[in-house]
């Protein structure tokens, strides 16, 4: 059971528009799991599919190919809710790349309280919506963009989804972050290699774009052109 | 106008209906020769057809060939929902009453079960280039569970941005799913209407208001959702050439960009809901064909081009221009401009169709649920196709949807002078090397593929 009043993503999840005796009731069917960078997340006592808020952290959504490898899917944020349903056989693992912190509901609990509250059914679809358009965007930048327009579409995107303050509902545009991977896991995200992924970070750098002060930290000096190098629309 | 007098006494009248038949049939050019039609033929919606199929061919073979298949290959996924709110008593279609929510959500994880395990059976292999949802009804399904089976389609296959078309019935069509569809960029849909006239909706068990068309054809324009399909029939019970011609007037007023016309197959030993259907209160052959004939007049002077046998669309839809081009093909949906040969179909009675082979899952529900969560491929059925067998089906092809062949395909005739009786009627011509289906042969298209037909000249010599 979930504490939804004192949730730091309270304002921003999928469950923000639901009053509290609503809260109250979808917290009695949801349940909180902190869980370790490099954990693939599951809820081991239920074998249902589940669905997830995410409180903190990053995580990543993948699927093995038949060769063993592991194509990343998504990579999912504070607020993000999981709609994709994983665990029971499913083909979607779900793995934290930091340290994070989760709400995890079964997917015919969370999708049976949806059908009864019309406002988060519309949410429900909302976010399903986004995650098809999340799935094609990422098709496309792993099928079609070179390894400068990849790097320059995460930092965008980490740039817009790590907010300082987690209960706004706005989100704030950072030009300075902390990334939350290393290198090696921006190439698995990417595609890329780690080599490929260091030479274009210093390029960018090279060019003014971007500052790098040290191993984790990024600072946007000309969002514009980073902009036009990620072929942001 | 053609009908101002008729009357509304059904079928039976035959004097009045007589005169008005011929004098129909004459204004559009068609004639009926009864001895010509008498034969049952098939639709040919593939060759060879489902008849064919047998249990030598299944999940060895379907492996196999997704196995062969070469990477980048064209792939279209046909999805089929075996599900309606309500059923009506004409279809032929494998589908059942959707009943509890918990069938629903069974069903769709045995399908997610089946995308994930031949996406891995794939492994990579093949771009998707069209997705179409069918059955039964697809939106007896939620819109968020369509959107989910739609991006576990996207990320397994990595099918980028395809066309995706999806069948409804406009009864319970709710805005929330005429929104999940714009938003995942569903191109073209097709709405089960069959006819307007109440007392035929009776007869046939599917009472549908005008108002659900309108409604449904608004909420998906307004989206931005214009290529829709009507299905229409004639040949149902108590369908006067009245009742066609109104339901045919309506539906122009609404101007879908496509509609199918299908002739009612009255088959209760077959299928069994059809028992519902009183067989004395069906048309007969010489009304049917009046019906066909009064469906292309009415169509054709609307502004809809006449594409194979049974379907008609406005000059702007991409059949019609396909049929400009001679790029026209047909499966199971019926005539389509997708050009795909390889075709992944998933659920229960779905067909697969993949280069020299053709396959079908198990129709049962439960059966085809139990196979695909236990990580088993769930064709049971199928057929060969040998490359005498592939030319046929290109001639059959090729006379239903361009209405004409390469000259040289009567040497596949079991007998040379078997096309003369169509030539002398003028059903079929001879013109720059080609043999031509006229105008006039239209209704005949499908008998005259048949001749070329090997499973049925078989079956007519051992019956000889």
């Amino acid at each position: 059971m979930s504490d939804c009043f004192t949730c730091v993503v309270r304002n921003r999840a999928i469950c923000a528009s639901l009053e509290t005796d609503e809260l109250q009731l979808l917290g009695k069917l949801g349940r909180n799991r902190t869980i370790k960078r490099g954990e693939t997340l599951l809820w081991e006592d239920d074998p249902a599919p589940v669905v997830a808020n995410i409180i903190d952290g990053v995580l990543k959504l993948s699927v093995n190919l038949q060769d063993g490898r592991e194509q990343i899917v998504s990579v999912m944020y504070a607020s993000d809710f999981i709609g994709r349903p994983f665990g029971k056989e499913s083909p979607y693992r779900v793995t934290a790349m930091t340290d994070a912190q989760v709400c995890v509901f079964t997917r015919s609990s969370f999708d049976n309280f949806a059908r009864e509250h019309p406002d988060l059914q519309n949410k429900l679809l909302q976010r399903t919506l986004d995650e098809l358009d999340r799935a094609r965007e990422w098709m496309t930048l792993l099928g079609k963009k070179s390894a400068t327009e990849r790097i320059a579409t995460l930092l965008i995107e980490l740039s817009d989804r790590l907010s300082v303050d987690g209960c706004s509902p706005e989100t704030l545009y950072l030009d300075r972050f902390e990334l939350p991977m290393d290198r090696q896991q921006i190439a698995d995200i990417l595609g890329l290699t780690i080599e490929t992924v260091s030479r274009q970070f210093t390029r960018i750098r090279k060019e003014g774009i971007i500052e790098l002060p040290d191993r984790r930290t990024v600072i946007i000096r000309d969002r514009p052109r980073l902009k036009a190098l990620a072929q942001v629309a | 106008m053609l009908l101002s007098c008729c009357s509304v006494t059904g079928v039976f009248d035959r004097d009045q209906s007589a005169a008005r038949l011929s004098h129909l049939i004459r204004v559009v050019m068609w004639s009926y020769y009864p001895e010509l039609l008498a034969k049952p033929v098939p639709r040919y919606t593939s060759y060879p057809t489902a008849v064919e199929f047998n249990s030598s061919c299944g999940a060895d073979e379907y492996v196999r060939a997704l196995r062969d298949l070469p990477p980048g290959t064209a792939l279209s996924l046909y999805v089929h929902i075996p599900y309606c709110q309500s059923i009506c008593w004409y279809c032929g279609c494998n589908t059942g009453a959707a009943g509890k929510v918990q069938r629903l959500t069974a069903y769709l994880e045995a399908l997610e079960s089946e995308i994930a395990l031949i996406g891995r059976l794939l492994g990579g292999r093949g771009k998707v280039r069209h997705i179409a949802f069918g059955g039964g009804s697809p939106n007896a399904i939620t819109a968020v569970e369509f959107v989910r089976l739609l991006d576990r389609i996207t990320t397994i296959f990595d099918a980028g941005i395809p066309q995706i078309s999806v069948e409804l019935d406009p009864r319970g069509f709710t805005s929330e799913w005429a929104l999940a569809m714009a938003a995942s960029n569903v191109g073209r849909v097709s709405l089960g209407v069959q006819t307007f006239a109440p007392h035929v909706q009776e007869a046939i068990g599917r009472i549908q208001p005008f108002a659900d068309i309108e409604k449904s054809v608004s909420a998906l324009r307004l989206r931005g959702i214009d290529s829709i399909n009507f299905d229409l029939m004639y040949g149902l019970p108590r369908q006067s050439l009245q009742d066609l011609d109104e339901t045919l007037v309506q539906a122009i007023r609404l101007r879908p960009s496509r509609i199918s016309l299908f002739g009612y197959a009255h088959m209760p030993d077959m299928i069994a809901r059809q028992r519902r259907i009183d067989g004395e209160n069906l048309p007969d052959a010489e009304l049917r064909f009046a019906q066909s004939a009064l469906g292309y007049e009415r169509l054709t002077q609307a502004g809809y081009v006449a594409i194979g046998f049974d379907h008609f669309a406005l000059p702007t839809d991409t059949l019609a221009i396909a049929a400009k081009e001679g790029r026209v093909h047909r499966n199971f949906q019926g005539f389509t401009d997708d050009p795909n040969d390889v075709l992944l179909g998933f659920g229960a009675s779905a067909i697969s169709h993949l280069p020299g082979i053709l396959l079908q899952n198990e129709k049962n529900v439960g059966r085809y649920r139990s196979m695909v969560s236990s990580d088993q491929v769930a064709t049971v059925r199928g057929v060969g196709i040998d490359e005498e067998t592939r030319k046929r089906g290109a001639i059959i092809s090729s006379l239903l949807c361009q209405g004409q062949v390469d000259a040289g395909a009567s040497r596949m005739l079991p007998q040379a002078d078997i096309l003369d009786i169509f030539e002398e009627k003028e059903l079929i011509c001879r013109r720059d090397g080609k043999l031509v289906i006229t105008e006039a042969g239209r209704p005949y298209a499908r008998h005259i593929a048949s001749l070329f037909d090997q499973f049925r000249t078989q079956q007519e010599t051992a019956a000889a």
